[in-house]
């Protein structure tokens, strides 16, 4: 019996060992894991939060409710922008990206598979609450149509492009528009570093006149053009235009395969908080990277498909809790977007509110003591309400 | 005196109105003129002319089978001796029982529609027919009614309870005539969505053009490529996803319309 109470004592004092191990460092945590694995059963943790499918292309029901690694390399190249910032956060914490396998995405992909790229691009549309996995998914769908190879045109935030934006010029390519400099040659940087080896690829079709000196040949490839609006932010958002407007065209010939995934695409229809020097309002059409983003998601091309997602965080003057698409939409979004394949997503279920808890356990994120248990998993689920952004936000805290 | 008649009344009408019959047989039916000593009495009790004795209320000579039109011909006041019916009215006292007709201002004041019975209305119908010509037998569907006569006045009568006879909203009267200014109607003032000539239905064809134009089969027409089954149910969805606005079936029956219309799997 002493023995026992020995052994007992070591274990004990294993598991503190291991505890103190979690709370000063967050080094090598595969470390803690085959530590973990010595104490406890298992199998059921790891089946249940992991897979070790890494590509999207396969992943299929039985996928469901797990989470899959990216590479960190490839999230640099994938992702320049358009991860939300608290995953971005999670990624740098945990030293990995594990995205988690759910059904809009999984029916999304079906889609994406089965595209039949003579046909004119299909709209997809992610709507749902606030918090529920939309830009996410989002961000899964991107990460298979790079492994596929398609040319990816990412557009991570429209809000960004419609509210407090300063430095607005008038534009030199239409008068009655305002371009954003700042704006546009950010996004251009990071539309570089996303599709670098197509930009030499594609070449443009015809000649672009950037002003008295400088002038982009017909022939030339795209990156050049890219370039000159990296450098001359004057021109960046006119570089922007005729970027969308070579890709539109060039898509439909075959030579690659355009995905348009733009996050927030509410934003292109509703209003704006800018306003010029006489302070009056500007509508959205005036600003040439949205009437420009708008020609985008039309569905007058083919050889690709838009995804997009509707977003009431960020947006302007739309009430906190609508979500539905015609709400977010309005008349005019819905008319142009119609006909579009609406996909809800909703909050988890069990099997995924477990995945996501395992995980946070694996991770060694949750240190709570009753973390692990029933009662504080109940607990959790309620305060919750199995909403995805609710339970990170709450789990930062344990 | 009272006592002795009683019974014969009650033999004349078999549906006795006890109650009534005992209230008036109780009501001081006659008052003998006797003389009151009071100082302030003018004349003598032989120069005031004679009070009649009041006489049975004209309801118990009532047959139940009697003509009523010609007890109330014309709208009239409520008069409790000519009404046989045991009507109360007024607001109890405590363990009481609202008012008897007799003497009742609730029961005049209020109006009666006594005279507009419907043996009284079939009267009046019958009397008015021979000033009354045919309705044309030309004017017998409602369009042809719309076109040769496009003034419409609507007016409403409400029937409801309330501390007023009169009800506000039976004022509305509607002037239905098509103006100038209604061709102006744009699609932003329409009360409901129609889906005719919309941007969706623009937006639709467009996409099935090029999906037969894709698949090098240029021989449709217009009306065709509307008319299958698909666009039905996708014009079906549309207009209520619209109508209704979104909800979860709105939303699922317009997502199923249109993977089956751009044949997604």
């Amino acid at each position: 019996t002493m023995l026992k109470g020995m052994t007992r004592l070591i274990s004990r004092v294993h598991k503190l060992d291991a505890g103190h191990f979690l709370h000063t460092g967050s080094q090598a945590p595969q470390n803690v894991a085959a530590h973990l694995d010595n104490q406890v059963p298992v199998e059921s943790p790891r089946a249940v939060s992991r897979t070790s499918e890494s590509d999207p292309a396969k992943h299929g029901e039985q996928h469901e409710g797990q989470h899959y690694n990216i590479p960190l390399q490839d999230l640099k190249a994938v992702f320049p922008h358009g991860l939300p910032p608290r995953f971005v956060m999670q990624v740098k914490t945990f030293n990995e990206a594990c995205l988690m396998v759910r059904k809009p995405a999984l029916e999304l992909l079906h889609y994406l598979k089965n595209t039949n790229f003579a046909h004119p691009a299909v709209r997809y549309v992610l709507y749902g609450e606030k918090g529920t996995g939309k830009t996410l998914s989002l961000c899964h769908i991107i990460h298979f149509c790079a492994k596929q190879d398609w040319l990816i045109l990412h557009i991570p935030d429209a809000h960004l492009w419609v509210k407090n934006c300063r430095n607005l010029l008038q534009s030199t390519y239409n008068k009655q528009r305002l371009d954003q400099p700042l704006e546009a040659s950010i996004w251009l940087k990071n539309f570089k570093t996303a599709n670098e080896r197509f930009l030499s690829q594609i070449k443009v079709q015809e000649k672009y006149v950037w002003n008295k000196r400088e002038s982009t040949e017909k022939g030339s490839p795209l990156g050049e053009v890219v370039e000159q609006g990296i450098t001359r932010v004057r021109n960046a958002t006119d570089a922007v235009g005729i970027v969308l407007k070579e890709l539109k065209r060039q898509s439909s010939s075959g030579i690659f395969h355009l995905l348009v995934a733009v996050d927030g695409v509410n934003a292109l229809w509703g209003r704006t908080t800018l306003k010029r020097e006489d302070k009056s309002p500007i509508a959205p059409e005036e600003l040439a990277l949205i009437y420009n983003l708008r020609k985008m998601v039309k569905n007058d091309w083919h050889g690709g498909a838009i995804v997009l997602t509707l977003s009431q965080t960020g947006s302007v003057f739309k009430p906190r809790k609508a979500f539905l698409p015609q709400e977010l939409l309005g008349k005019e979004g819905f008319d142009t977007l119609d006909p579009f394949i609406p996909i809800l997503v909703s909050n988890y279920n069990p099997k995924e509110f477990e995945s996501c808890i395992q995980y946070y356990l694996e991770n060694s994120w949750l240190q709570h003591e009753k973390a692990h248990t029933e009662d504080g998993k109940k607990e959790l689920l309620f305060l919750s309400n199995t909403n995805p952004g609710q339970l990170e936000r709450l789990c930062a805290y344990l | 005196m009272a006592a002795a008649v009683f019974p014969a009344w009650l033999a004349l009408q078999p549906g006795a109105r006890t109650l009534r019959a005992f209230s008036t047989a109780v009501s001081p039916a006659t008052r003998a003129p006797t003389p009151s000593p009071r100082t302030t009495e003018r004349t003598s009790k032989y120069e005031r002319p004679l009070r009649r004795k009041a006489l049975p209320p004209r309801t118990e000579k009532m047959a139940v089978d009697q003509d009523w039109p010609s007890v109330y011909p014309v709208a009239a006041p409520f008069k409790p001796s000519a009404v046989p019916l045991p009507v109360r009215m007024g607001y109890p006292v405590k363990s009481g029982v609202p008012m008897t007709k007799e003497g009742n201002l609730e029961l005049l004041k209020i109006p009666n529609f006594l005279h507009l019975t419907p043996v009284a209305i079939k009267k009046h119908c019958e009397a008015l027919k021979e000033f009354c010509t045919e309705w044309p037998a030309a004017l017998d569907n409602d369009e042809k009614c719309e076109k040769h006569f496009p003034v419409e006045i609507e007016t409403a009568d409400y029937v409801s309870a309330g501390p007023s006879v009169r009800n506000p909203k039976a004022r509305v009267v509607t002037l239905r005539k098509t103006e100038e200014w209604e061709k102006n109607k744009t699609e932003a003032d329409m009360e409901e969505y129609v889906w005719e000539n919309s941007s969706s239905e623009k937006n639709i064809l467009e996409t099935l053009l090029q999906i037969k134009a894709a698949e090098k089969n240029l021989e449709v027409n217009k009306e065709e490529l509307l008319g299958t089954k698909e666009v039905e149910d996708y014009r079906k969805s549309v207009v209520s996803l619209k109508n209704e606005g979104d909800n979860e079936s709105t939303l699922s029956q317009y997502k199923e319309s249109v993977k089956r219309l751009l044949n997604l799997t």
